[in-house]
């Protein structure tokens, strides 16, 4: 029966085909969504381990956890040193990390932080961040450089930089006066660490000391480091701080008490909860786009079905010559069943194939735009099920020619 | 071999038929006759098993098809009929050589009886007056006469009892017709099978060894 089947399908080639491409087009967008959507999900949980908490001013949880998790967005306020040093004190803390973010370097957002930053916050299941070369910054005129930004700029260790004034390159004034030297660079984490620049706290505050609303007053050239008196250098404040807790039992107290705070208006947030708030909203979009293709597909497979059944008449010769030669109506039946079957695979392997050069492009932008990059995979189980449905449906729609044909043909005339 | 016994069709459009009785044995050439719509096509369907008996009986050997299922009767044709039609007897996508194999794709008792299908099927395209040319010939850039040979040719691969043939040589002009006859004689084996032929051309009678006319049988 192949080789008759196929043979057959071949004198029919074209709206055989385009019918096949339609179908695996359809599997195609689905797939891709489902894709996307996982491999999103999956760098979405895996961008930040290790963090109990985010203290940061009181602003939406979502906000805090784009800026200061994701980079993206600025942050509206900032919070007191003093504040910072109150937390410290507090005997559930284990360790706090403060950043300070609004600059940038052609582009890579800086993260302005204390050394332990490198000890206590992790990335995918509770991995530590870990040297590729070089070690953490000693000093306020290091810097460590994250694996992309090293690879995309070039950099190695020794590498000058200059920091930006804010996160676009173009808009803001170069802190010209003062330059980092790289010294460490940070292993790939898929997450955007990656794409991050990191300096000492104190450094930062350095390169603002002679700036006001975002203006150069005056330059450092003129002002002697030794000069400076030592607190000076230490920030009056910063955009939020990572927490550690020593035990996690205590989370839900600790943010209701940092929420009561009385000197300051700050928030702490759960990042785990903050992640799937966030994913709730992009979740809620992806499921329309699902629903979409679903649909997209069952419309295919009435394409499909239409054309079996438009074919019938043209094949009415071929039909009855297998008759004549003693084919029973079951043959012909099957025949009609088989085809569905044939052009679900091809459109499946074809989809299949589509779907990963596609995903890994999207993989590839994915990382460029949230700095976050999943894992890779050819076919997954939950697809093998998405292809088992699909198939399934395919062979049941074709059943209606297929019951046509076996009517028509169970008692016939040859002629 | 044959035998059918008070045949009667029934037309959805009220019309009926009844049939003569036909006894066949083998080695015997019967040539049914009769105008156009007087049933001769619906009488080899009955006889081949494809259209389901209303009335009467038809004996094959020891088989009668009143007593088998349409899948059953499927496979009898498959084992024991060639059949030839009309006009538009080949499949446009399949080769000539695997057009005439289709005779015995749907049968392994045929099958069984062919050694050497390539040496077959020369053997048989030469008997019946074609070159070897048209094995590479697509089936459509075929004349008329030589597809009805091609098809003569599937009909009678692995020596079926009864080759069944509706007006096989209505397309043909009448040297062809001859000639075409003439052949088909030639290569269907007296000692085992028999031929039943419809036409409403009397003109082919000398071929056969016994003629009913549909026609006058009405009358």
């Amino acid at each position: 029966m192949h080789s008759l089947l196929l043979k057959s399908m071949r004198s029919r080639i074209i709206p055989t085909s385009l019918v096949t491409i339609s179908l695996m087009a359809s599997m195609v967008l689905l797939l891709s969504i489902e894709r996307v959507q996982q491999a999103t999900e999956e760098g979405f949980n895996q961008s930040i381990s290790g963090v109990d908490a985010i203290i940061g001013p009181r602003s939406s949880s979502l906000e805090l956890v784009l800026y200061t998790v994701f980079h993206i967005g600025r942050p509206t306020n900032n919070i007191t040193t003093k504040t910072i040093n109150d937390m410290k004190q507090r005997s559930d803390i284990s360790w706090l990390v403060p950043i300070a973010l609004g600059d940038s370097h052609r582009g890579f957002r800086v993260v302005a932080t204390k050394p332990n930053y490198f000890d206590h916050i992790k990335y995918a299941n509770n991995q530590s961040l870990a040297f590729s070369k070089g070690r953490g910054f000693a000093d306020l005129s290091e810097a460590v450089l994250g694996s992309d930004v090293a690879t995309t700029l070039n950099y190695s260790l020794g590498s000058q930089i200059q920091i930006t004034h804010g996160s676009i390159e173009s808009t803001g004034n170069k802190h010209d006066d003062f330059s980092f030297k790289v010294t460490g660079i940070l292993n790939k984490t898929g997450t955007p660490i990656d794409q991050a620049i990191f300096l000492d706290l104190q450094g930062y505050e350095l390169l603002h000391l002679g700036w006001k609303s975002g203006k150069k007053v005056f330059s450092l050239e003129d002002i002697a480091l030794s000069s400076l008196p030592a607190d000076a250098l230490n920030p009056k404040t910063v955009t939020a701080a990572f927490v550690g807790l020593k035990s996690k039992l205590t989370l839900f107290n600790f943010s209701k008490n940092i929420r009561e705070y009385p000197k300051e208006a700050i928030s702490a947030v759960i990042p785990g909860i903050a992640l799937s708030e966030l994913w709730s909203i992009v979740g809620l979009v992806d499921k329309g786009f699902q629903l979409l293709s679903w649909i997209i597909i069952a419309i295919s497979l009435i394409a499909m079905v239409t054309l079996i059944i438009a074919s019938l008449d043209n094949r009415r010769q071929e039909m009855t010559i297998y008759r004549a030669n003693g084919a029973s109506p079951k043959f012909l039946a099957a025949m009609v069943i088989y085809e569905s079957l044939v052009i679900g695979l091809v459109a499946i392997i074809g989809a299949v194939v589509l779907v990963t050069i596609v995903t890994y492009f999207a993989t590839e932008q994915l990382n460029l735009t949230l700095g976050i990059s999943p894992s890779f995979k050819w076919i997954s189980l939950n697809e093998i099920k998405i292809f088992s449905i699909i198939l399934f449906a395919g062979v049941l729609s074709s059943l209606i020619p297929a019951a046509m044909v076996f009517r028509k043909n169970l008692h016939q005339t040859l002629s | 071999m044959l035998q059918t016994l008070g045949l009667e069709y029934h037309y959805q459009q009220g019309k009926k038929i009844v049939f003569p009785e036909i006894e066949l044995k083998r080695g015997q050439r019967l040539l049914i006759s009769g105008f156009s719509g007087c049933g001769k096509t619906t009488l080899l369907s009955l006889i081949a098993g494809a259209l389901k008996l209303q009335a009467g009986d038809i004996k094959f050997d020891h088989h009668e098809y009143s007593s088998m299922s349409s899948l059953l009767l499927d496979k009898f044709r498959a084992d024991h009929v060639g059949y030839i039609f009309q006009t538009l007897n080949l499949i446009p996508f399949l080769s000539v050589s695997e057009n005439i194999g289709l005779g015995i794709r749907f049968s392994q008792s045929r099958k069984s009886r062919v050694a050497n299908l390539n040496q077959e099927i020369n053997r048989l395209l030469e008997s019946l007056g074609l070159e070897k040319e048209v094995l590479n010939t697509p089936v459509n850039r075929l004349s008329v006469g030589q597809q009805q040979r091609v098809a003569a040719a599937r009909a009678l691969l692995g020596k079926p009892d009864l080759i069944l043939a509706d007006e096989p040589t209505s397309a043909l002009d009448s040297d062809t017709t001859n000639k075409f006859l003439n052949e088909v004689m030639e290569t269907f084996d007296p000692s085992k099978q028999a031929i039943i032929m419809v036409s409403h051309d009397s003109s082919i009678a000398p071929y056969f060894d016994c003629v009913i006319d549909l026609n006058n049988h009405y009358a």
